[in-house]
């Protein structure tokens, strides 16, 4: 009898073959998450990137730059971004450039001529460093081709496109 | 949680029960802790995490282009393959000094390992794209040509043959322009 009435109050469903898996699926998300960046955080724009087939190799995070080419969500306005991962590098590369205040920030709006002094600052401060170009699909090839040709003409001839995986 | 709050009482008698063998299996069988709490903060946790995390990472394509300098290179007209994308996103391709003709995306790869193979190592490609044409079909069709190169030098190395790739980047010239604007 007294059995019977334990059972009734101390009904609990036996949780822990959900928790244990609750649990695993948590670390899982929170080892994989990844935060924005510095610099990402305050962008106005999202790059859609090109598609592209299946690639083993990866943007690496370290000794790159970045030059990005995004459309401004609010505006619609096509520019460039240019951004030094290094940290140590990047004041070396603005404190060289004389930077205002207000340009000394992890990511740069650039125009075409200050982008060439940046990639030359870069290119001087840290000679491995490798450059990307991320630019938007949608833009016009004209706005890569630019870069390139900056690029080119730092002597930076092998750089990469950062691509997205065709789903 | 109506009958879910019993889950941290401990009966009095468990205690006691430690000398006696036989009841304190019994208790320990009954023993639960109320997990609901853990449980629904981990689900919250676990929510968050999954709506936050964006599973693509970015890859890349490696480039390369020559160095600057003015210093034109002489061609065999004959084994140069050139490929146009106009304004509009659309491909042409011409062999040697003929005009472009239209060529669907989704034949790019079949042609480029046919002319590959015909002309061996021989053959130039030069790539033509419109400073208008959007840059995704510039990947698309880059990352087609890669992926002919990949089967490219299967069927090279079939035949013994150690594959050298020649590709540029050239730029489209006005007449050129005007000449994919009529086709």
């Amino acid at each position: 009898m007294p059995k019977i009435k334990k059972k009734r109050l101390g009904f609990v469903i036996d949780m822990t073959p959900m928790v244990d898996v609750t649990f695993l699926l948590l670390t899982f998300f929170m080892f994989t998450a990844k935060f924005k960046t510095e610099a990402e955080a305050e962008q106005k724009f999202v790059i859609k990137r090109p598609y592209a087939s299946a690639d083993t190799s990866k943007l690496p995070d370290k000794d790159i730059a970045i030059i990005k080419v995004g459309i401004d969500t609010l505006t619609g306005d096509t520019s460039y971004y240019y951004t030094i991962v290094n940290e140590i590098q990047r004041r070396q590369v603005y404190d060289n450039l004389n930077l205002t205040a207000e340009q000394r920030k992890p990511q740069v709006k650039v125009s075409l001529d200050l982008l060439d002094q940046l990639i030359m600052q870069t290119r001087i401060t840290g000679p491995r460093t490798r450059f990307a170009i991320d630019g938007d699909r949608r833009v016009r090839y004209k706005w890569i081709e630019d870069a390139i040709d900056v690029l080119r003409k730092n002597n930076a001839t092998a750089f990469n496109f950062v691509t997205e995986k065709r789903q | 949680m109506a009958g879910g709050g019993g889950g941290l009482e401990l009966p009095e008698r468990q205690r006691r029960g430690k000398k006696h063998s036989k009841r304190k299996k019994k208790k320990r069988l009954g023993f639960r802790i109320d997990m609901t709490p853990m449980v629904d903060i981990v689900f919250l946790l676990l929510t968050f995490f999954m709506y936050t995390t964006t599973m693509v990472t970015p890859q890349v394509m490696e480039i390369s282009v020559p160095k600057e300098v003015e210093e034109n290179v002489e061609v065999n007209q004959a084994n140069l393959f050139t490929l146009y994308v106009r304004g509009d996103g659309k491909l042409f391709f011409s062999m040697g000094a003929d005009e472009p003709q239209p060529l669907g995306i989704g034949e790019l790869r079949a042609k480029a390992v046919e002319l590959n193979l015909l002309r061996k190592n021989k053959l130039i490609t030069a790539f033509k794209p419109s400073p208008d044409a959007p840059y995704g079909v510039i990947v698309q069709v880059l990352d087609i040509l890669n992926q002919a190169e990949a089967e490219i030098i299967r069927q090279l190395r079939a035949e013994g043959l150690k594959r050298e790739r020649k590709f540029a980047f050239v730029k489209l010239s006005p007449e050129e322009v005007e000449k994919l604007k009529g086709l």
